[in-house]
């Protein structure tokens, strides 16, 4: 590690160490500045290295919520195993764009890092919220919306163009609100949202490449 | 088998879904090798046989990547992190012919094309999932 990347790992330290806590003790937040990491996208960013040897690594749950209770997430995950994620006012929420746990509702899906409590819960560090990353082909475009084919069995995905949020990226250039130069028959990358309404997929950034 | 710190590649990593999941990842399988979990730290390599390669072709953006089947263990670490997560092999990919010169960057330093796949559980230990690429070192 080079010496300027110190700093983010000693906020990466402190934010474990305060997320415990505030899991711990009611998640009342005295100060932001006490973090220095409430910035969502610096939160995100953050890998979680091992505040003590004796914790290998950060804990992780996949699945769907089935039940919210006051700041726990109930998810069953995706493998018949079932997860209780504890919210706290340090944890980060994905969805779509970074938000708040409002967004949360029973039925989404969730990938949520964190640490493991003494009570069998995870106090979650970030939740991203039915986020999809997919390897797709562009079968058709409208105003509104892309038609893809996803994976070995070219299953049919609709992604919404979201006004003001759907950005693309052509040939790894910098994103851009213009889609005007997506072309049917194109391999792309969309990260999005799926919405569990309606099946479909909220499009946060199609990527195309050749 | 334990990870390795013997340097194998550098470059970019994205991330998918495998095993059956929620939404769009639950029509996925458990990928090439038959026991990809999104759950799992586990990845897919460009060149894990012979047809995967074929798909994949990592050498039409200049990437003569080596040969690594199903169960290969690898350490990907972020370039600038320095977080890293051991993986096992579990499936074919990324298509990286499909994305020629992209590039991840952090603190000004990129590394370009896509090497590896990452499932959730292995990208999101060492960076931001809705970042969707990452810059890595690749170890074994």
């Amino acid at each position: 590690m080079s010496h300027n990347q110190q700093p983010a790992r000693r906020g990466g330290l402190d934010r474990r160490r305060f997320l415990t806590t505030a899991a711990l003790g009611g998640a009342t937040i005295v100060g932001a500045s006490a973090l220095g990491g409430l910035d969502a996208d610096a939160a995100f960013a953050e890998p979680m290295p091992s505040l003590d040897p004796a914790i290998s690594q950060s804990a992780f749950a996949e699945g769907r919520i089935t039940a919210i209770k006051g700041s726990v997430l109930e998810v069953a995950g995706s493998y018949g195993d079932h997860h209780l994620i504890q919210m706290t006012n340090a944890t980060s929420v994905w969805k779509l764009r970074p938000t708040t746990a409002a967004e949360i509702g029973v039925g989404d899906g969730l990938y949520a890092r964190g640490v493991d409590m003494p009570d069998g819960t995870i106090a979650a560090d970030a939740v991203w919220v039915n986020i999809v990353n997919l390897y797709c082909t562009v079968r058709g475009i409208a105003k509104d919306r892309l038609h893809l084919a996803h994976g070995d069995h070219n299953h049919a995905v609709v992604g919404r163009i979201v006004p003001e949020t759907t950005t693309a990226s052509y040939l790894g250039g910098a994103l851009t609100p213009d889609l005007s130069r997506l072309r049917i028959g194109q391999s792309a990358q969309v990260l999005g949202a799926w919405r569990p309404e309606d099946d479909t997929v909220d499009i946060a950034r199609v990527t195309v490449g050749h | 088998m334990a990870c390795g710190t013997t340097s194998l590649w550098a470059g970019e990593t994205t991330w998918f879904c495998c095993g059956g999941s929620w939404g769009p990842c639950g029509s996925t399988g458990t990928g090439a090798c038959g026991t990809c979990q999104s759950n799992a730290h586990m990845a897919a390599w460009p060149n894990t046989s012979q047809a995967c390669f074929d798909i994949t072709r990592p050498d039409l953006c200049g990437e003569s990547i080596v040969r690594r089947g199903c169960g290969s263990v690898m350490n990907v670490k972020h370039q600038c992190s320095g977080a890293s997560v051991c993986v096992t092999v579990a499936d074919c990919g990324p298509r990286t012919k499909s994305f020629c010169g992209e590039s991840a960057c952090c603190n000004g330093t990129c590394r370009t094309n896509r090497v590896i796949d990452l499932t959730p559980a292995a990208f999101s230990a060492i960076g931001n999932l809705s970042s969707g690429k990452l810059p890595v070192y690749i170890y074994e």
